[in-house]
């Protein structure tokens, strides 16, 4: 029995994964801030003295697909989207520090600063807690600002700062959490350059029409896999009558 | 695992028509007074990990990422939009808008207060200032029997003509609730909302003091919702819901492919 019929079933199971990927991506094409997931194919070799006739190959989620998505005004004081590849910075449920392009930020019962997923949104010196009652409103530089009711007249003071890092020169993966983390643990330090953009939200940055063009191609490698396996089961049977003693 | 992409791609449609049922239903409430939208938000389900990063590929070579498949998409929660409506003049004495922050609170049946932005009230047949349902609004306020030239001022205070005097008697004053996060508030229907451990406790106090907003007399706050920004949703929304079907039929040729080939 030869060989190929492994190749081709690694192939199959490859396409359907980038498969499964490709429909996680479109699931979350509505989710706020949400970043595309990137499969990547490798052909597996086994290096050896023999003639490399053979691939198999290994499919792996590579990372995420960093650029922007579309923004969108929304007119609520408390959405933000980054500009540029800053992140907002936010705390994990394990405590750790992590980063995530999500901005669409509530102020909890407790008046903690979350984000829509829940998490907590840091400053510099950890989460952002603010006092009750006011208005509040984020500045492009991420002041939060709350206008005290009791002087209307008042300016607006400063009552936190949402930490901007930027991750530029600095490896981030995605976690399993969705959330991203430095290569190798460590923090990314604040960006002072970096910039928000307030009442608005950053969408998620898949994009449909490109969907469906890795589904087809994801559906079409499949089938030409099963028709390899297919044909692999030909030769065999071809090889095994030969063998056959009538 | 191998028809699993048929799995995520049905938690996409799920999201897809929940969100359609939530713009629905701003747009079925269009014409609701003091009606807040709600946004449908979504979240990302748990990844699973077939691999490790850092795990050996080989005794020489380790994998530089892990292997993490998304298993779709979920609806985590509405949030509630609460950008101030238009207000709009009746000209009903009895008709007050809320012009910034804060609710009315009003008595259901039963005792429990709940919290209304509507505030299209009318007198009961026992004088008592009412909700079109009937619930008393909190402080109750008693309008007697032929009191003419009604007025409530922007803090609350309401005071009538009564019969046999010509200077205005103070009848009352109706005080506000404020929320810290009003967006965590519970939809009962009826244009009512109740505190929930999201919202935190409600904070009662005068109308136009502590950031509450100030009560304007004859007029009315219309909906919020804004038909163009939903028509456009929908659109978004039906388009993701295709896709996501027709990556469900893709899948599902895939495996007829394999199951009539091999």
């Amino acid at each position: 029995m030869d060989r190929l019929i492994w190749t081709a079933v690694t192939g199959m199971t490859a396409a359907m994964t980038r498969q499964r990927v490709i429909a996680s991506n479109m699931a979350n094409a509505q989710t706020t801030g949400f970043r595309a997931e990137v499969l990547q194919m490798t052909p597996l070799t086994l290096k050896g003295p023999a003639v490399e006739a053979r691939a198999m190959t290994d499919a792996a989620v590579k990372g995420a697909m960093m650029t922007p998505g579309v923004m969108v005004n929304t007119g609520r004081p408390l959405d933000v989207a980054l500009q540029g590849q800053a992140m907002l910075t936010v705390q994990a449920p394990d405590g750790s520090e992590a980063y995530t392009r999500r901005g669409d930020l509530t102020v909890s019962a407790n008046g903690l600063l979350v984000n829509g997923e829940g998490f907590a949104v840091m400053g510099e010196g950890g989460p952002i807690t603010l006092p009750p009652g006011g208005t509040y409103a984020i500045a492009e530089d991420g002041a939060v600002l709350r206008r005290d009711p009791g002087t209307p007249e008042a300016a607006p003071a400063e009552v936190g700062r949402l930490k901007l890092a930027n991750p530029a020169g600095t490896a981030i993966a995605k976690g399993l959490d969705g959330l991203f983390r430095v290569i190798g643990g460590g923090i990314l330090p604040s960006d002072a350059e970096a910039r928000l953009a307030p009442a608005t939200l950053e969408q998620s940055n898949v994009r449909p029409s490109e969907v469906l063009v890795d589904m087809v191609e994801a559906q079409r490698l499949y089938d030409m896999r099963t028709k390899l396996v297919a044909t692999a089961k030909e030769l065999d049977e071809g090889g095994a009558s030969l063998m056959r003693m009538t | 695992m191998p028809s699993s992409a048929l799995h995520v791609a049905r938690t996409g449609l799920e999201a897809q028509d929940t969100r359609m049922r939530v713009i629905a239903n701003n747009l079925a409430n269009i014409a609701t007074t003091g009606f807040k939208r709600d946004r449908a938000n979504f979240a990302t389900l748990a990844y699973q990990e077939n691999r490790v990063a850092g795990q050996q590929s080989s005794t020489e070579t380790a994998y530089a990422t892990g292997l993490n498949l998304g298993t779709g998409v979920s609806l985590q929660s509405t949030t509630s939009i609460t950008t101030q409506g238009t207000l709009s003049s009746t000209g009903n004495p009895l008709d007050m808008a809320l012009d910034g922050e804060g609710f009315f609170q009003v008595q259901l049946p039963g005792g429990r207060l709940a919290y209304t932005r509507a505030g299209n009230f009318s007198r009961s047949a026992e004088g008592s200032l009412v909700t079109p349902q009937g619930y008393a609004v909190q402080p109750a306020i008693t309008i007697p029997e032929g009191a003419t030239a009604i007025s409530v001022g922007p803090d609350g205070t309401i005071s009538a003509n009564l019969p046999g005097s010509s200077v205005p008697t103070e009848l009352g004053q109706l005080t506000l609730a404020s929320f810290t996060n009003p967006a965590g508030l519970q939809a009962l229907g009826d244009n009512f909302v109740s505190e929930t451990a999201a919202s935190g406790p409600a904070q009662i106090g005068a109308a136009g003091a502590d950031g509450r907003g100030s009560i304007r007399q004859g007029m009315l706050e219309a909906s919020n919702v804004n038909v163009v920004e939903e028509l456009v949703d929908m659109i978004e929304t039906q388009r993701a819901y295709e896709i996501n079907s027709k990556l469900i039929s893709a899948v599902d040729e895939m495996l007829r492919n394999a199951n009539q080939t091999l």
